[in-house]
């Protein structure tokens, strides 16, 4: 049961990240299509919005290994 | 770094200025700065104004009459190139410019509508041999006559108007027969009575329909359709042939002469913001500090010594005010190219360039950590090096693709891996530093380590940059380093990585620093640590873009063993590496670039910066050669 428990906290700790992060990204890359059809020259500035919101999703990979490490999975 | 800027005040007698002017454009060193006003007793010559703005006017002019030649003409191979170059007299330059432009608009319009002829008569040839005989038909009785039209129609609703218009007029007593459309024309045979002509072809004039010189056969007064796409080709390669010659012998002396306009602008307009008076004149700008010697030399030598040059105190003009130029060690000029994607830095601020050559490849090599992926980005950094011009942005990448990989190969002895685990598999190849299979938490460590080192290091620099203007500021960062340092040692004392007796003094020198802290930076600074904090957790993502990165090599490598048969594996495996490592090159970079533009540049970056942009001769801007498709027709020819 604990098992249970613990791989179900580390699968949430990534997938609502996750969630979170691929509809951050899907606003952000609507934005960023039109404003790269007006301003070309900001491909590089877009590019890095769109991997700002993967710390969210990173962060949320590093707390699920922190929780399978932890307890022992 | 950014070079040292010495601003410069240039004064002599006022008959000197061109001389001076002419000399600074040779030297191409100073940056002028906006003009100072002079108030001499009886002040500036008041008609100069205006005459200037005149000359100004007149030379964009020409440079925009010249360019559109160049635009038209067909560049030559260089035989048969024109020795000779334009009248210097302005009007007299001026009159052969415009006769020039009359000449080539009117050969390019002759070369347009023989074109566009040619397309349609080309498309209608097809329809005319379906309606071969409809002119003897017309011959014989003399009942029926048939037009050839060319309907302008984008969606088709003209030829229905039409047909509507002929049913009006002749009561369906007509015959109309549509081509294939084509770039929103119709091709067209209509057939009507011969004795109702006159209204149709009313008809067909007021709805705007053009006609085909041509009956059915093919036979108008002159020729057949084939002798009439020879006739147009001939012509065409006569237009060709002329605007070719023209070419030969005008586009040389346009090029030096556009030069030479171009050069006569920026003087212009470097001496518009000249201040003078009817004995002086003053020029300021900033020159590099290593070459004010060189021009204060070169104007004592060719100008005379009544021209002085006058260096102006930092005290005098704000810092901010100065252009910036960037200059960096060989080795760290390719990285400049990452710098320039942002705003330059303002001057007296600090060029990130170099942390960037030293961070920027070694997160890269951090993330991707793989011998035989570090091989392959080299030899890819080898190919673009090949094909690149010196100085270009495809040279930057290359170079800074090389270093990637060099980062790549040695983290990658130092993590033992080689194509996931198939250097252990294959050759025994282990572990120096860490197993990233096996020890996430060490490499987890690892990141963090490195997002401290580098936020930490850009707070000490935000500190050191702000230190001249903004003292209270500088302090903050700088304490704020200090206490990031305390929450590190801290933290490394509780988990017994260092004595336990740094423990209690650390927390004891955190809570002395914080009411420090808020009263410099106010009741945001504790926001502001945590959001320090937060930037350095965000370097975990090295840690996770780099063990997922691992994770798919040895997937790869396991798919090899796992799938089908021996090749259909190593197949299998090949395409996985393949994917993986397209992975490794975009994922690693937009992470690397991430923390440097957001997580570091953000504790001391101050953009907004002005480009240095000394006086001097004028450079065409690099590009495709102008008119390509004239160049082409003319060596068809």
């Amino acid at each position: 049961m604990d098992m249970f428990w613990l791989t179900l906290s580390a699968a949430l700790a990534i997938a609502v990240p996750a969630l979170a992060t691929a509809w951050a990204q899907s606003r952000i890359g609507s934005s960023a299509a039109a404003t790269l059809a007006e301003k070309p020259e900001l491909s590089t500035t877009v590019i890095l919005m769109i991997a700002i919101p993967e710390t969210m999703v990173i962060l949320g990979f590093v707390v699920a290994l922190m929780i399978l490490l932890q307890g022992g999975a | 770094m950014i070079v040292s800027m010495t601003r410069v005040r240039i004064l002599g007698p006022r008959e000197r200025l061109e001389a001076v002017l002419g000399e600074l454009q040779d030297m191409e060193v100073l940056h002028v700065a906006p003009p100072v006003t002079l108030t001499p007793p009886g002040g500036a010559p008041s008609a100069e104004v205006p005459e200037a703005e005149r000359s100004v006017a007149a030379t964009r002019k020409r440079i925009e009459a010249i360019g559109w030649l160049l635009e038209r003409l067909p560049t030559t191979d260089g035989r048969g190139r024109a020795r000779g170059g334009l009248p210097d007299r302005e009007e007299v330059l001026d009159d052969l410019l415009s006769r020039l432009h009359r000449v080539v608009a009117a050969l390019g319009q002759q070369q347009e509508g023989r074109s566009r002829e040619r397309a349609r008569m080309a498309r209608m040839r097809e329809l005319l041999e379906t309606f071969r005989g409809l002119d003897t038909l017309r011959g014989r009785s003399g009942a029926t006559h048939p037009y050839f039209l060319i309907v302008e129609t984008p969606d088709g609703s003209a030829v229905q108007e039409l047909r509507e218009g002929l049913a009006r007029l002749l009561d369906g007593g007509f015959e109309l027969l549509e081509g294939p459309p084509s770039d929103g024309e119709t091709p067209a045979v209509l057939l009507v009575p011969g004795d109702r002509t006159e209204e149709v072809e009313r008809l067909l004039a007021g709805a705007g329909i053009q006609e085909l010189p041509l009956t059915a056969g093919g036979a108008d007064a002159t020729s057949s359709p084939d002798e009439r796409l020879e006739a147009l080709d001939a012509r065409l390669v006569t237009l060709r042939r002329r605007l070719h010659r023209l070419g030969r012998r005008y586009r040389a002396p346009l090029e030096d002469c556009l030069q030479a306009e171009h050069d006569r602008l920026l003087a212009l307009e470097t001496r518009a913001g000249a201040a003078t008076s009817r004995h002086a004149f003053v020029l300021q700008g900033f020159v590099p500090e290593d070459a004010v010697r060189r021009l204060e030399s070169r104007l004592h030598e060719r100008v005379g010594p009544t021209v002085v040059v006058e260096r102006q105190g930092r005290e005098e003009w704000q810092g901010e005010l100065a252009p910036v130029v960037l200059h960096n060690p060989r080795l760290f000029r390719p990285f400049e190219a990452i710098t320039r994607t942002l705003p330059l830095p303002r001057y007296g601020s600090i060029d990130p360039t170099p942390f960037v050559a030293v961070f920027f490849p070694m997160f890269f090599g951090v993330i991707v950590g793989d011998v035989a992926y570090g091989a392959a980005i080299a030899a890819l950094a080898l190919l673009l090096r090949r094909s690149s011009a010196p100085d270009s942005l495809r040279r930057s990448i290359a170079e800074i693709a090389g270093a990637c990989a060099a980062f790549t190969i040695v983290f990658g002895f130092l993590y033992g891996e080689f194509a996931g685990d198939l250097g252990r598999r294959l050759f025994g190849l282990h572990p120096l530093l860490l197993d990233r299979e096996e020890a996430l938490v060490p490499f987890l460590a690892l990141a963090i380590a490195l997002g401290f080192v580098q936020v930490v290091l850009g707070l000490f620099l935000g500190a050191i940059s702000s230190f001249r203007g903004h003292r209270r500021e500088s302090l903050g960062r700088g304490l704020s380093a200090l206490m990031l340092i305390l929450v590190a040692l801290a933290l490394l004392a509780a988990v017994e990585v260092l004595p336990h007796g740094f423990f209690t003094p650390a927390i004891v020198a955190l809570l002395v620093a914080f009411p420090v802290l808020v009263i410099l930076e106010g009741f945001l600074a504790p926001i502001e640590l945590l959001s320090t904090l937060g930037n350095i957790l965000s370097y975990a993502r090295i840690m996770a873009v780099g063990t997922a990165s691992v994770m798919m090599a040895v997937v790869a490598n396991r798919l090899a063993g796992a799938v089908g048969g021996v090749l259909v594996g190593v197949l299998f495996g090949l395409i996985f590496h393949v994917v993986n490592f397209g992975l490794a090159l975009f994922g690693p970079t937009i992470h690397g670039l991430r923390l440097h533009y957001v997580e570091f540049f953000g504790k001391f970056f101050s953009p907004g910066g002005t480009q240095y942009r000394p006086f001097g001769h004028w450079r065409p801007e690099p590009g495709p050669p102008s008119n390509p498709s004239a160049a082409n027709a003319a060596r068809s020819d």
